[in-house]
């Protein structure tokens, strides 16, 4: 009898026990470690989603260079001591420090007509995260809730939106969509989450029993007039106790990898943070946003650009060519950007201050193609020469990989319509 | 944590453990709830909503007077009777003075505190319990709180943290000292001068108007005063005319007038941002971005949104004085209004309006009279903030049991107290009150600034981030998350404090008290503040029998009262 649910779940397109009852279904002893993780990843992790889709953001939290990143110019004043390098992608060339990424670029496109006013880190890390500048009074959800909110699937045993490396406080989360899409934020991507492991001596059975004690326990207070409080308690917990059982909380542990897998990625926070979204997405996540911090040069740019790339080039090189390898980044979208872009002038320190002006955005997979540039800035850097692309446009641009329509309107606070995006038009020539 | 002199918990150690003893002899009560009072008459199966828009007739219309004992019991009971609602059963004892010590201190009763309270026979005793609680220095240092995350929560921009501490040490000091709520709104917005993250308080007043930094600052300020002080959503007129309201585009950008002139500066230490200047510039006006063109716009002067303006030719600082002057007049009923359905609906669990600071005037209120006339009374009294909340705790409105309708949604119209989740301090401070001491050595309460602002460290940092939640949000919107039940699930600081070893709480009851029965009662009143039922008595009973082992039963049961809804609920 306790088996039965679970034996569903091997076969269930959505793979997991229906919330109701499970708490008391678990607590009647089934529970982890009957489904193997293997059996787990059988169940296509594309068929999870609405559409198959998923996407994985890289943030550079700082605001990169495109000079030293993805739009060198060399042999101008502007440009710095910065070389570029020839890539995959006939004519195509990027920054020194970028080798593996030039080698992926066949799969990889560049937006470098980027463009915004923002150049404030926190009003633009919010715009990049929304697709809208702040309000005082609403708060809008990041561009992994509104993912997750439309393409996760309604039963699944992870969050649908994790965020890596970053800290809880600085990350952008679901605004107005609510909890269920919040982010679920992972400080170290080479260690579990923070408590999602059993504490010693719970393990096993008496988890299980300690849930069918809560729920007893609930029944008087469920009686005087909280049940409708008790029944979306009962819920939360019960997602939380099949994340903590899941088999698929496996996924989070990327010692699981080979050395030669990890090694590819970097050994590095980054890198490992790639790999970590990568097996996510795997296992049936809608939307990982891993981030780099520390790309804020006011002083000493190229020295510390050099030593950024260096954890982050394997790392986003590794993730597009491992997904592409799986067969899963025609369904996976791969977007690699930062707030805002720096000043074509390099200051007395070395370094290049906020520049929204132009900037520059990287894409893979979902459909887009691979190789192509779009846009352009003057030979100095200092603007936008063709085809400028808003935030919005790109938010647009987002929506068409994943099939999302971007006209669909969410009920904000005070019952506010609230487009996914408001305006824009999306960067067609980058799927054609 | 530690008590204050001037704390409510005046029992000595000694006394409590005597308490303890007398709570534990007293015979269990059957019934902490009373499960069969009915909230509608058989009749009526769902109460049509009585409400109404607020015309500034309704407003004035009213006697300003303080509201006597009864009076707005009455006002309610006539509007409940119109309504077809039965109002629930007052409260128990027991469960009156689990509600008030949170919602006057945000912590949990102790034992001995719900005994001496109940054992009392004095028949004032619970006007009493209120006057001790408002008292208490956790009193002013709760609402402070509240106040904080009134204005913190709804940052999207975490620089506006940076004054945060400041402004919670502040605000205790007004509470604590009963400054009236218009002195506080005058402070808050007509603050100077530099704030840092270590100034602990001196100008913590800065924190309102500095909580907006950037290229947008004026104009969130004008919608910030508008919504925290008034009760009113004008932002929506910053783009356009309000479509569902009565508010034009210009009385937005007029109201963002009054802040044209303000600036801030980072001060820095190093590289380290420790606080924010607020400067005035000698002159300049607000633009409004012409709706056609964004590049363009018109000069807008300073015009409050009853039409009275600044006299011309005032600084900065004046020209916000003249703007304190217009919110806190007493002929400006919404600033009374939004003060009263805020702290009503904190106490209550429900507003007079949906969300609590939308009130329109395009908006329904739930019975307008209650609102209108406690309203008036704040103004009678000056804006004196403890009076009110006298007089709202002193109800029989307040002091009714709670209920909930068919659906989390439902406005109760006040005929019982609607269930609401405790804020992040009083859930964090309840736990500690249960367990102890939660923090590792060198980390508790620490507080210093993190990268963009205010920052606690540890496990009371994560815990605070993970809780927190909107004091403006409906107690229905009010959501769990999955990593707030892991914490309280798994967190290994708090599992330590959960085992039956050593001075742990647990420890200490199964040493004081060999039988089963007894530690299970004290388990009740230390977490849940009241005695077990008798089913909840037989299933632990029952489980204390089939688990491994004493200890470990009962730091299950430790266990699921903790991470039980009622813990986390105010009830």
């Amino acid at each position: 009898m306790p088996l039965q649910p679970l034996m569903h779940v091997q076969t269930s397109a959505v793979g997991v026990v229906s919330r109701r009852g499970f708490l008391r279904t678990i607590a009647a002893g089934a529970g982890a470690g009957l489904l193997g993780w293997k059996d787990a990843v059988t169940l296509h992790a594309d068929e999870l989603r609405r559409q198959g889709m998923a996407c994985i953001l890289l943030f550079m939290r700082g605001g990169p260079s495109q000079f030293e990143t993805f739009d060198p110019k060399p042999g101008v004043a502007n440009g710095g001591p910065t070389k570029a390098i020839p890539t995959a992608a006939s004519g195509v060339h990027v920054a020194e420090g970028w080798e593996k990424t030039a080698q992926a670029m066949k799969d990889i496109a560049l937006i470098r007509s980027m463009t915004s006013k923002e150049g404030e880190h926190q009003r633009a890390v919010y715009q990049m995260h929304t697709g809208y500048v702040p309000l005082a009074s609403l708060k809008y959800p990041s561009l992994g809730a509104v993912v997750a909110s439309e393409l996760a699937p309604k039963e699944f045993d992870l969050p649908h939106f994790v965020s890596v490396g970053g800290a809880r406080a600085n990350t952008v989360g679901s605004g107005f969509l609510g909890m269920q899409y919040a982010p679920f934020v992972v400080g170290n991507p080479q260690q579990m989450p923070t408590n999602v492991e059993l504490p010693g001596g719970v393990a096993g059975g008496r988890f299980q029993r300690r849930l069918g004690l809560l729920e007893d326990l609930e029944q008087d207070f469920a009686d005087a007039g909280g049940k409708p409080r008790v029944e979306e308690h009962k819920a939360v917990y019960e997602s939380a106790a099949q994340m903590i059982l899941s088999p698929r909380l496996k996924a989070f542990d990327v010692s699981q990898e080979k050395d030669a897998v990890r090694d590819r990625y970097g050994r590095t926070p980054f890198g490992q943070g790639c790999l970590l979204a990568r097996r996510l997405v795997e296992a049936g996540v809608t939307f990982v946003e891993v981030e780099s911090n520390g790309w804020d040069t006011h002083l000493d740019n190229f020295t510390r650009v050099k030593s950024l790339a260096e954890g982050v080039d394997p790392g986003f090189a590794a993730l597009v060519g491992d997904l592409r390898e799986r067969g899963m980044l025609d369904r996976t979208l791969v977007v690699w950007m930062g707030e805002f872009g720096r000043t074509p002038r390099v200051n007395a320190n070395t370094g290049r201050d906020h520049y929204p002006r132009a900037f520059n955005v990287a894409l893979a997979g979902a459909g887009v193609k691979g190789g192509r540039v779009v846009g352009a800035t003057g030979a100095d850097g200092a603007d936008v020469k063709e085809r400028p692309v808003t935030v919005a446009d790109l938010f647009c641009t987002f929506c068409q990989a994943l099939k999302i329509n971007p006209r669909k309107e969410n009920i904000g606070t005070l019952n506010r319509p609230i487009k996914i995006v408001d305006g824009g038009q999306s960067v067609k020539e980058l799927f054609a | 944590m530690s008590y204050p002199a001037t704390t409510w918990r005046g029992l000595s150690v000694l006394a409590t453990l005597a308490l303890l003893g007398a709570a534990h002899a007293e015979p269990p009560q059957k019934k902490p709830f009373d499960r069969k009072a009915p909230v509608r008459t058989a009749a009526a199966p769902a109460p049509v909503p009585r409400a109404s828009l607020l015309k500034s007739d309704a407003w004035k219309n009213v006697p300003l007077t303080p509201a006597q004992p009864g009076e707005i019991d009455a006002l309610v009971l006539k509007e409940l009777k119109a309504t077809g609602v039965t109002p629930a059963a007052r409260t128990t004892d027991e469960q009156f003075v689990r509600r008030v010590t949170l919602d006057l201190t945000g912590e949990l009763p102790v034992p001995a505190d719900v005994a001496e309270f109940v054992a009392d026979k004095n028949p004032d005793k619970r006007a009493k319990l209120i006057d001790k609680l408002l008292a208490s220095d956790e009193y002013a240092r709760h609402w402070a709180r509240y106040w904080r995350d009134v204005i913190a929560t709804k940052l999207s921009d975490r620089r506006g943290m940076a004054l945060a501490h400041s402004f919670e040490v502040w605000m205790t000091e007004q509470l604590k000292k009963n400054k009236s709520w218009g002195e506080i709104a005058r402070a808050m917005l007509t603050a100077s001068g530099t704030g840092s993250y270590e100034d602990d308080g001196k100008n913590g007043a800065l924190f309102f108007l500095l909580s907006r930094v950037g290229t947008d600052a004026a104009n969130e300020r004008a919608a910030e005063t508008s919504r925290v002080f008034l009760g009113i959503q004008i932002q929506c007129a910053q783009c356009h005319d309000h479509p569902s309201d009565v508010w034009k585009r210009p009385q937005f950008h007029e109201l963002a007038g009054y802040f044209a002139r303000l600036r801030e500066r980072p001060v820095r230490d190093g590289q380290r941002l420790v606080g924010y200047q607020l400067v005035s510039l000698p002159r300049g006006e607000h633009q409004m971005p012409s709706k056609d063109d964004p590049k363009r716009g018109s000069v807008i002067n300073p015009r409050f949104l009853d039409g009275t303006a600044p006299r011309p030719g005032l600084d900065d600082v004046e020209r916000r004085k003249s703007l304190a002057d217009a919110v806190v007049a007493k002929g400006n009923y919404w600033f009374s209004g939004a003060y009263v359905n805020r702290v009503w609906g904190e106490l209550m669990g429900q507003s007079f309006t949906a969300p609590v600071d939308d009130m329109g005037p395009q908006k329904e209120v739930v019975f307008p009279e209650v609102l209108t006339r406690l309203a008036a009374s704040f103004r009678a009294t000056d804006y004196d903030v403890k009076a009110l909340f006298r007089a709202v705790l002193n109800s029989e409105t307040y002091q009714r049991q709670i209920r909930l309708g068919e659906s989390t949604d439902e406005h109760l119209h006040f005929a019982a107290a609607y269930p609401s989740r405790l804020r992040a301090d009083a859930l964090w401070d309840s736990l500690v009150g249960v367990l102890g001491a939660l923090s590792r050595p060198g980390e508790a309460d620490r507080v210093g600034p993190g990268p963009l602002g205010m920052r606690r460290f540890g496990l009371e940092g994560a815990f605070k981030e993970e809780f927190r939640f909107d004091p403006s949000l409906k107690a229905d919107e009010v959501e769990d998350s999955i990593p707030q039940a892991l914490i309280l699930m798994n967190n290994p600081q708090i599992q330590q404090k959960i085992r039956a070893s050593g001075d742990n709480l647990l420890g200490r009851i199964m040493k004081s008290y060999p039988k089963d029965d007894d530690a299970l009662r004290m388990i009740y009143l230390r977490t849940l503040a009241r005695k077990p039922t008798d089913r909840e008595m037989q299933k632990c009973r029952a489980y204390v029998t089939s688990a491994g082992g004493r200890a470990e039963a009962f730091e299950d049961i430790l266990w699921a009262l903790i991470n039980s809804t009622e813990f986390q609920t105010k009830r």
